[in-house]
């Protein structure tokens, strides 16, 4: 009965302090768009209230993560960025899309150079996972990071249709494949030496950096001719007319090619099983 | 205009190039080699488009029609090279890349 009580008094703190953090998550925002309250204070203000409402709301929600102290603190930060970023997007970059202003233009470039650089770091992340992990299956998990970034800088360069074939073919099919691939060759517990030889982390690392070290230098320093205005117009029908007129042959090819490996890969992975049908029917 | 330019997309498809090569050469496990493929060429796409983007100019969509063929490739790739490390794993029992070294049964 104590027990009892004293949860509905845990609950019923946990629900003032939500409140009281929406309370002092809006008044911060009202106060900055209507009152003129500085940036700074407004800030301060929104996290603290931040704070109060993911307390509140582990009450409720996500309790088997009990957050508390530092921990505490981290988590609301985390969520008081994503929720910053959201409202930055809505305010400086869909709302007024016609920017005069200098100071607006200034933030709407940092906000896109973060983008890029989220997504390229996703990239790089995830290949370099696949290529320094221990374990082969981290390497299928990291691979998925490295495509899905793929596709990200795809729509960053105003490629909708790649974008899309890469998250449909290679998140869906080839990530999928490469799992069972894993899965039905059963090494991934059994022997952890198969995945990487002895010298192979050192060596391939200095590999790396020489190869990235040329091509970035070449990339940087050859005069390019580039385009004054790139278009980030939707591409789709035009990749469809391209492929029915000026690169009808390759697609042809294209088809008699996947066909090809199709039957190729059905033939060549069921021998076991041919075999075991040819031992039944003698 | 934004201040992220071709050299950017380069780079990245740089380090993707550099760590799918690394991938291929050190791991001895046959699908791990396949994914390594796969990411150079995923490093050859970035590229493609990059350069449709930022050199080819509007209107033109040659890089992007070549980066459709080389995932259509890379789907036949992955199909087939999976069934043979498949094949592989039936006949030695391992896919370890240093132990099977004969054609043959």
């Amino acid at each position: 009965m104590a027990e009892g009580s004293s949860n509905l008094r845990g609950y019923l703190v946990r629900l003032a302090v939500l409140v009281a953090g929406l309370l002092v998550f809006a008044g911060a925002s009202l106060g900055h768009a209507f009152g003129k309250v500085p940036t700074g204070p407004t800030i301060a203000a929104q996290y603290v209230g931040t704070v109060g409402i993911v307390w509140g709301l582990n009450g409720f929600l996500f309790r088997t993560l009990p957050l508390s102290g530092f921990l505490l603190l981290v988590f609301s930060a985390a969520i008081f960025g994503v929720l910053f970023l959201l409202g930055y997007f809505f305010q400086s970059v869909a709302g007024p899309f016609v920017i005069d202003n200098a100071g607006q233009l200034v933030g709407l470039i940092r906000l896109t150079d973060l983008i890029f650089y989220a997504f390229a770091l996703m990239t790089i992340g995830g290949a370099a996972g696949c290529a320094f992990s221990r374990n082969i299956i981290y390497s299928a998990w990291s691979l998925l990071f490295a495509f899905m970034g793929v596709a990200g800088l795809y729509v960053f360069l105003g490629a909708d249709f790649p974008a899309v074939a890469q998250v449909l073919i290679y998140v869906g099919g080839i990530l999928v494949l490469i799992l069972f691939a894993i899965m039905l060759t059963k090494q991934i517990g059994e022997d952890p030496k198969l995945t990487n030889a002895h010298l192979a982390l050192p060596v391939g690392a200095a590999l790396a950096v020489v190869t990235v070290g040329t091509l970035s230098y070449m990339a940087v320093m050859a005069p390019w001719k580039l385009t004054e205005k790139p278009s980030y117009e939707p591409v789709s029908a035009a990749l469809g007319v391209a492929f029915l007129t000026d690169f009808l042959l390759p697609f042809e090819v294209a088809s008699v090619v996947l066909l090809a490996a199709l039957v190729g890969a059905v033939i060549i992975a069921r021998k076991e099983i041919k075999e075991q049908s040819d031992t039944v029917l003698e | 205009m934004t201040s992220i330019g071709l050299p950017h997309f380069l780079i990245v498809g740089a380090a993707l190039f550099a760590l799918g090569m690394v991938t291929v050469v050190t791991r001895r496990n046959a699908v791990g080699i396949l994914m390594g493929v796969e990411l150079i060429l995923n490093a050859a796409n970035v590229n493609f488009i990059a350069f449709n983007h930022y050199v080819e100019g509007p209107g033109k969509i040659t890089g992007q029609v070549f980066s459709i063929f080389v995932i259509v490739l890379a789907a036949a790739e992955a199909a087939i090279g999976l069934a043979i490390v498949l094949a592989i794993y039936q006949t030695f029992r391992t896919i370890d890349v240093q132990e099977t070294d004969l054609l043959r049964q």
